[in-house]
């Protein structure tokens, strides 16, 4: 009964359900958008043709086939300073002289962004010798035969979405138990639900319920949102997805309980709440994977509770995961669960003292 | 002058019977704070009994040590003729609270409200005839955030009553009410003792306590200074001689208040 009035209490007050479904929607959908990571990289070669003449016109045109080459043609001052603008990785100048006997191709490159210049660098070299075989006429002693796999196409949307359910589940543990716990305690609610007989875990598993359905329909809602408008591969069960989902929460849960338990006000366990909500938040490869991290910030943010969950949920709903090939994350997470439980039981008080 | 007979250790238990609370050498300490001095005191059944002090008194410690909310170091209370401090729980289903600042879930109807609270005693309660009570039937299906201070007061007490209580803790309950609400809730507060309930009050009114109370305890610094009906205590201080500024009329300016404004109340 305690559990079905918290939870008709809790889902009228649409203000706060539309914004803990609001706020993850929004990123995915700013992340979705600008699609990081999912663009073919492409260099920009610009090519000064002196020549004019068969051989440069079959090289321009063989540079025109590679999918990852942006060809511009222009006069060597014009693309010169494109390159100092930074708007070409390499800009080859072919001589007039091409195609009569060996002839040496001048390529200049951007020094400020080696990366791409060492792509389209290396390009060009494949070019120039495969040209070079076959005005020679000669075969090439080794040939490297290319055959296609059929592999899922991953895109950074398939990374973000298992990110940002963990996201929202901490997101939803965390502020959503700060704050109306310390507005309970201040406003007196709790004070009034103790002088009955009220049995305590009754009402801590009333509260359990409500967010955890709260949050089993944000993991839904968002995987929806993420299938139908950003069109997210997702190859694993939901089932798993929900269950990881929700033990994932109570971590959270038990940590918003332990930060309300201990702050006296709204105003010292917002900044609580957020010391520890931003850290997880960025340092978790949630936004983009930890590998991109120093080794030494991976050694560290492998062990966060938030990796655990996003990790998990993303081996679910990418890999088709089953609960036991997680087992690792999922020891993770009960060890998370096991010290959050510990703390909130330390830390919570029913009063303002 | 002695205030209270302390009966035995032994005896108290059984004496227990015909007093709705029994109080003997309550202590409770926060830090170096003495907040309750080793009190000793009786409600009698059906009485409206009234804890008066300044703030600091000690009212509140003592109020909530009797509702199983604290817990006390030294002496012993029997409330319902149940030892709060063994039982607290069973206490707490054999009375009604209304606390000073109560506020409740905001997502719910009153009546839902009152269906939850009865859920929380194990039992169901007629919401409806409840709320008829104190004069809420129009406002079964508003939420708690849309009452006047009057009618959530009001409302305070209707959820307090859920139980049937034997006994009812009223705590300043009439706090920052207009007179029309003041008149109204003394009202109900009568009503209630009439159904055979006992009724503990706490006020900073003086003309409440007057007008409610079949007795006072004045407390100050953890200590209880006089236990006794309000004119018998008036009667004393007159017979020291003392005569108070105004000469006593026998209407006061809220009278005429009332008299111009009307006893109606005033909300929605």
């Amino acid at each position: 009964m305690l559990t079905w009035s918290s939870l008709k209490a809790y889902f009228r007050n649409r203000g706060a359900i539309f914004f803990s479904l609001l706020v993850p929607l929004m990123i995915m959908g700013i992340f979705g958008l600008i699609n990081f990571g999912n663009s073919t990289p492409s260099v920009n070669i610009g090519i000064v043709d002196q020549a004019h003449n068969q051989v440069s016109g079959r090289i321009l045109s063989s540079l025109q086939g590679i999918k990852a080459v942006k060809l511009h043609t222009g006069s060597l001052d014009g693309e010169k300073h494109e390159l100092q603008q930074g708007n070409r990785d390499l800009v080859a100048v072919l001589p007039a002289s091409i195609g009569q006997g060996s002839t040496a191709i001048t390529a200049y490159y951007n020094q400020g962004n080696p990366q791409n210049s060492q792509v389209a660098i290396a390009i060009m070299n494949q070019f120039v010798d495969r040209a070079s075989f076959a005005f020679a006429g000669i075969s090439p002693a080794l040939t490297l035969d290319t055959k296609p796999v059929q592999s899922r196409n991953l895109t950074y949307v398939d990374f973000l979405v298992p990110g940002m359910i963990a996201l929202s589940i901490m997101q939803t543990g965390l502020f959503g138990v700060v704050f109306t716990f310390v507005q309970w305690k201040q406003r007196g609610i709790l004070r009034r639900l103790m002088a009955t007989p009220m049995r305590v875990r009754d009402f801590f598993f009333s509260q359990l319920v409500t967010r955890l359905t709260t949050v089993a329909l944000q993991i839904v809602v968002l995987l929806a949102v993420g299938l139908f408008l950003f069109h997210f591969h997702f190859a694993g069960n939901l089932l798993y997805l929900l269950i990881v989902g929700i033990i994932g929460g109570g971590i959270f849960l038990a940590m918003g309980l332990a930060i309300s338990g201990a702050s006296k006000s709204e105003e010292t366990a917002a900044p609580i709440a957020n010391l520890v909500s931003l850290p997880l938040m960025f340092l978790s490869g949630i936004f983009f994977s930890r590998s991109n991290m120093p080794e030494w910030l991976q050694a560290i943010t492998q062990y966060s509770p938030l990796t655990y969950v996003s990790d998990a949920l993303r081996s679910i709903s990418i890999g088709g995961a089953s609960l036991w090939a997680i087992r690792a994350d999922l020891l993770g997470i009960f060890v998370w669960l096991a010290i959050a439980v510990v703390l909130a039981t330390r830390l919570f008080k029913w009063e303002v003292v | 002058m002695s205030v209270v007979t302390r009966p035995g250790q032994a005896d108290l238990a059984a004496d227990t019977q015909g007093f709705a609370i029994l109080v003997d050498g309550l202590r409770k300490r926060y830090g170096s704070l003495v907040a309750v001095d080793g009190i000793s005191f009786r409600v009698e059944e059906r009485e409206i009994f009234g804890l008066l002090g300044p703030n600091g008194a000690g009212k509140t410690t003592t109020v909530e040590i009797l509702e199983g909310l604290r817990d006390a170091d030294e002496g012993r209370a029997f409330v319902a003729g149940i030892d709060v401090r063994k039982d607290p729980q069973k206490v707490k289903s054999l009375i009604g609270v209304q606390l000073q600042s109560s506020a409740f879930f905001d997502g719910l109807s009153l009546l839902e409200l009152l269906d939850m609270f009865a859920a929380l005693y194990k039992r169901t309660v007629d919401a409806m005839g409840l709320l008829k009570k104190v004069d809420l039937a129009e406002k079964a299906h508003s939420t708690v955030g849309k009452l006047s201070g009057g009618q959530k007061q009001r409302f305070s007490i209707a959820t307090a009553l859920v139980n049937e209580p034997q006994i009812l803790f009223l705590d300043e309950p009439t706090t920052g009410l207009d007179p029309q609400a003041r008149r109204n809730l003394w009202e109900l507060a009568n009503s209630i003792r009439a159904e055979g309930r006992t009724i503990v009050l706490t006020t900073h009114y003086m003309d409440e306590a007057e007008t409610l109370c079949d007795r006072v305890a004045i407390m100050d610094h953890g200590k209880i200074l006089a236990m006794e009906p309000p004119d018998s205590l008036i009667q004393r201080l007159l017979d020291k001689g003392f005569r108070g500024e105004r000469v006593e009329r026998s209407a006061n300016l809220e009278d005429v208040f009332l008299d111009m404004t009307g006893h109606g109340l005033r909300e929605s």
